[in-house]
């Protein structure tokens, strides 16, 4: 079961790997002096190849064109006379026990190809799909989507408090997220090798900076010149693309994983079979939320928080000081962000386009809920945690961001404030 | 402000209505029948909540609007007359903006039935009833800050050919008519002190011109019923006199208002009839002279006014 | 360091088919953001639909390559209708989200394995765009160069970027002609505030719909460009950022300008490429310490969509009104 959740994140990166070779060659002019290849390379993550997997492709008349098998690495390439379109066919067979294709993919494909192209040809190769009972399945994916659903609204409460606090919906959110999990891992698995748990801990420190930096450096100053509200989200789409080109260059777009608690074995609880960093994960998001949510309830500083939402001026001139409370919310909403990501990191591995994947989910969550209000981002993220995890039990795992997209959108059809939101009045 | 949360618009459902064949006929004979009948009439009504008008030209019913727990708007009946002046007053809160917001379809009510000029209104659109004829603008103004003060006027205009998309590249198929209307723009303006702002930008004027400027706009849209919410809210006295003598000039002219007003001095000189709403409730309605001496609406509005420090 | 021919990249990009994409796809959200006030973060979404008709319809259906574009433009018209009717009385904030949230439905649909029959799903799609290249009036040899310098483009491409620049001019002419319009002058009321517009008798719905159907098709016709160029369409090439981008280009040049798409579409290009280029260049370099030229290395297009952020950080500092918009109205914005 946990090979589900597992191949959803590998999707992603097959995907990714896959493309960005196939993007670079169709973007070159096909040279027709080049030899006309296709070719394609058999894995399963980024560290098992399949060799000697028999490939043969046949032209449209029929007529064989050319066998070949596998390498170490799992490529193969077979040269073709020219464009036109092929069959090319994986002998299954040839496969290592208990592998097979992945749902939805045939053993036999048809592709085109141009004249002094190559082409990449995908066949996705995973565990050959065991008999689980649905009713096993649908517990599984009913916790995986709590967890999911758990971290999206982690992440999701720096996102909702700045908003309510000064409006502002910031687009570099998800780049607070991955940021979170790409310094974890550089001080899990690069420097100084801390233990993850320490490293956490770290990562939020240096993500609550990040947050009062990015306020008090830069958003601040920005509200003092009386910028539009539009201009500031078009900043954080700016810092959006810069965060994640800047992560790119550094970590690079390569997925990796962190040094620990990768391997470990299975609790069984009725149904559910779950690893204790899992079972960590849901019981520490759990107990932040609370803590969030009595903070804000009880704590001074919730209360001041929950003013300034709601009329910022007024608790101005009620003596709250309004850029303090800001900045709190800042470095609170980017540690949650941070601290999100790392706990995503651990469930799919690191990459730099985590968090705006991630993003588009926070949103969904928040506005599902209803913008501007707690208790509806907590229920709109663990609704679309849940409905993007539970809908693998149907559709294919590489589909399952649709499903709470497109709910999304439906719910907005019928109750556009959201679900727990309320209407404006006019005039 | 306790009663913000209000649901907010809903679109069109039908939207493409072109104006009824009947306005017209209605209008002209507003215009022909009316200013015989003057100001008479509505002075043999009883000062009685819920009175009939000799010539209601919006007539309400059993009106409710609900925000959680609290009733904002509760009218059981309320008949407003054709061609005079009617003021709409109450405290804070009183539901005033509401009321306006119910029947003019910025807001939907929970019950109620209400009809506009004869015709019943059920689940109206904004667009549709101004479409009809009832124009209103609003307590915070909505100039359009970013267009010229004559384009704010121009907007106003009904049924312009060079709105529809399929004329709107062709110059020739609605030049004359924006030149019609360019002339109309310019003299509204200049009835309101404001031709010589004619090609700033909207946004640059003063809070006072704003109102001044929402005013024409609304009166560019050739309104049956006018449906002004605070006029004179923020102006300065002398703009706040001249736009109360063109109200008075409005009902002089045939037009129907119906003006929100927070200050019971204003009312008293400009208006024909008030109506005074406390908690969502009518209190009193009748003639400015015998509602100030009201001792409901004194313990209600006035007392509270009192005891407002002054204010 | 050759700046001939950094200057030449970077003039082939601005006057290029990516530019004219950009420059259709900016045209199209001026339209929808600078006239209207629709806050499209889904501008890719009529790009990828615009590419995608016209590919499977060729690819997949064996079409002519017209009825191909003319469904890529359907295409478009029925997201944009489709997109209407939930979201057109959404906040604007969640307009936005969901207009971002529906082209990547769009896009993970289109790249999936699933649809590998239809839209060839995550490999990318090819087809024979013969039938327009047929009419390419360019001499096309191995050897026909057009332009000075370095800056220059082959038969084919001169062809591509003809009809994509008469194309951009056409398009801007009508937009031109009816944001001048009273018609215009309403999309405009709706952007300052709908109420108003509705207190005036304007059906905001039916507007805002025409709105985001024009812009949506112009965004199509974007995407038609990107696939006769390509002969062909993958769905990586439209992901959420081409929206950003093509928002950069439209704030760049000024936003409810006529000529500010099209202006920062170009400038963009030429930026982007000429920033690509110098780094490129900058990596061979001798002199530079062999760390950093090593970092540099390959990183140059990464680094330049960085500039990209950057950019819009920068100009909403210094600018935010672009190039050619109007300071005025930008700072009664801010109130």
């Amino acid at each position: 079961m946990r090979r589900c959740v597992a191949f959803a994140g590998l999707v992603l990166c097959v995907m990714l790997a896959w493309v960005i070779p196939a993007t670079a060659q169709s973007e070159g002019e096909a040279d027709s002096s080049q030899p006309t290849v296709l070719e394609g390379t058999l894995r399963l993550g980024f560290d098992q190849y399949f060799a000697g997997v028999s490939i043969a492709v046949v032209d449209q008349s029929g007529t064989s064109i050319g066998q070949t098998v596998t390498n170490a690495e799992g490529q193969w390439s077979v040269a073709v006379p020219g464009s036109g379109t092929y069959t090319v066919t994986l002998d299954e067979s040839t496969l290592p026990e208990g592998m097979g294709l992945r749902e939805g993919f045939d053993s036999t494909m048809q592709v085109t190809v141009t004249q002094g192209a190559s082409r990449a040809v995908v066949f996705a190769v995973g565990e050959a799909p065991k008999g689980t009972p649905f009713g096993e399945r649908a517990a599984q994916t009913l916790f995986n989507g709590l967890k999911f659903g758990l971290i999206i609204a982690m992440s999701a409460i720096g996102l909702s408090l700045i908003y309510g606090t000064t409006g502002l919906v910031n687009f570099a959110h998800g780049e607070l997220v991955t940021f979170g999990a790409v310094i974890a891992w550089y001080f899990n698995s690069s420097w100084g090798e801390l233990n993850l748990i320490v490293a956490a801990i770290a990562t939020v420190i240096v993500c609550g900076m990040l947050g009062a930096g990015l306020e008090s450096g830069l958003f601040r100053p920005l509200r003092n010149r009386r910028l539009g509200i539009f201009q500031l989200v078009v900043v954080t789409i700016g810092l959006s693309l810069l965060g994640r080109q800047l992560i790119q260059l550094f970590f690079g777009a390569e997925p990796l994983p962190y040094t620990d608690f990768q391997v470990q074995e299975r609790w069984e609880f009725g149904p559910w079979a779950v690893t204790p960093r899992e079972l960590v994960t849901v019981a520490v998001i759990i107990a932040i939320l609370l803590a969030v949510g009595l903070m804000l309830q009880w704590t001074r500083f919730g209360k001041a928080t929950r003013a300034v939402s709601d009329n910022a001026s007024l608790a101005e001139t009620s003596g709250i000081n309004v850029n303090r409370v800001v900045l709190m919310v800042w470095a609170l909403g980017a540690a949650l962000a941070g601290l999100g990501g790392v706990f995503q990191g651990l469930d799919t591995d690191i990459d730099p386009f985590l968090g705006f994947q991630l993003l588009l989910l926070i949103f969904a969550g928040v506005e599902l809920g209803g913008l501007g209000t707690a208790f509806g981002a907590l229920a709109g993220s663990l609704i679309i945690g849940m409905s993007t995890e539970v809908s693998t039990l149907w559709i294919s795992p590489e589909l399952k961001f649709v499903v709470p997209l497109a709910a999304l959108i439906l719910v907005l059809l019928f109750r556009p404030q959201g679900l727990f939101g309320v209407k404006a009045r006019v005039g | 402000m306790p009663d913000e949360l209000t649901p907010g618009i809903d679109e069109a459902r039908s939207g493409t209505d072109e104006l009824t064949p009947g306005i017209d006929e209605a209008r002209s004979g507003t215009d022909s029948g009316h200013m015989g009948a003057e100001i008479e009439p509505i002075l043999t009504v009883p000062p009685v909540i819920g009175a009939p008008k000799p010539h209601p030209i919006l007539v309400v019913d059993d009106l409710t609007r609900s925000f959680g727990g609290l009733r904002a708007v509760d009218v059981d009946h309320l008949e407003v007359e054709r061609g005079v002046v009617t003021a709409l007053i109450g405290p804070n809160g009183a539901g005033k903006t509401t009321l306006f917001n119910l029947l003019t379809g910025f807001d939907r009510a929970d019950t109620g039935r209400w009809s506009f000029d004869g015709e019943p209104v059920s689940s109206p659109s904004p667009d549709q009833l101004a479409r009809k004829g009832m124009i209103r603008t609003f307590q915070l103004t909505k100039s359009l800050a970013k267009l010229t003060v004559l384009d704010n006027v121009l907007l106003g205009a009904p049924s312009q050919i060079g709105e529809r998309l399929s004329a709107a590249p062709f110059r020739s198929r609605w030049q004359d008519q924006e030149e019609a209307n360019i002339e109309q723009a310019e003299e509204l303006l200049d009835r309101f002190n404001l031709a010589h702002m004619r090609d700033e930008l909207a946004g640059t004027l003063s809070g006072g011109q704003r109102k001044l400027l929402e005013v024409a706009r609304a009166l560019m849209a050739d309104p049956v019923m006018i449906m002004l919410d605070e006029p004179m809210a923020g102006v300065n006295p002398a703009l706040a006199q001249s736009l109360m003598h063109h109200i008075t000039q409005l009902a002089f002219e045939g037009l129907t208002v119906v003006f929100i007003e927070h200050a019971m001095d204003v009312v008293t000189g400009i208006s024909d009839w008030v109506v005074v709403l406390a908690q969502g409730r009518i209190i009193a309605e009748g003639p400015p002279w015998k509602v100030i001496h009201d001792d409901e609406v004194i313990d209600a509005y006035l007392g509270r006014r009192r005891a407002g420090a002054g204010s | 360091m050759d700046f001939d021919i950094i200057f030449g990249n970077a003039a082939r990009a601005a006057f290029g088919p990516e530019a004219v994409i950009l420059a259709l796809a900016a045209i199209g959200l001026n339209v929808h953001f600078g006239f209207t006030g629709l806050l499209n973060f889904g501008q890719v979404g009529f790009l990828l639909l615009g590419a995608y008709g016209t590919s499977v319809s060729v690819a997949t259906f064996g079409w002519s390559l017209w009825v191909g574009i003319l469904v890529g433009l359907v295409l478009s018209v029925a997201l944009a209708v489709a997109l209407g009717f939930p979201t057109l009385r959404l906040h604007a904030v969640m307009f936005a989200i969901v207009t971002i949230a529906a082209a990547e439905i769009i896009r993970i649909l289109i790249g999936s394995t699933d649809a590998i029959g239809l839209t060839g799903g995550p490999l990318s799609l090819s087809f024979d765009a013969g039938a327009f290249y047929d009419l390419n009036p360019y001499p096309d040899g191995p050897h026909d160069r057009y332009g000075v310098g370095t800056f220059e483009f082959t038969g084919q491409q001169m062809w591509v970027i003809t009809v994509g620049w008469v194309l951009v001019a056409l398009v801007s002419l009508v937009v031109f002609l009816i944001v001048r319009s009273p018609w215009g002058r309403v999309l405009k009321s709706i952007r300052e505030d709908e109420d108003a517009a509705r207190s005036l008798g304007k059906n905001v719905f039916s507007y805002k719909m025409q709105a985001l159907i024009i812009g949506g098709v112009i965004g199509g016709m974007g995407g038609v460009i990107d696939a006769i160029k390509t002969s062909g369409a993958d769905p990586n090439g439209f992901r959420p950022q081409v929206t950003f981008f093509a928002y950069t280009a439209l704030l760049l040049g000024g936003a409810a300008t006529y000529v500010g798409p099209v202006l920062g579409a170009i400038l963009f290009w030429f930026l982007r490429e000429w920033i690509e280029s110098f780094l490129r260049q900058l990596s061979a370099e001798a002199w530079l310490p062999g760390t950093v030229a090593d970092f540099l290395d390959g990183s140059e297009g990464v680094i330049s969509v960085g500039m990209v952020g950057l950019a819009l950080v920068l100009l909403m500092l210094f600018r935010p009104q672009g190039l050619t918009g109007n300071r005025t109205e930008m700072q009664l914005d801010a109130r």
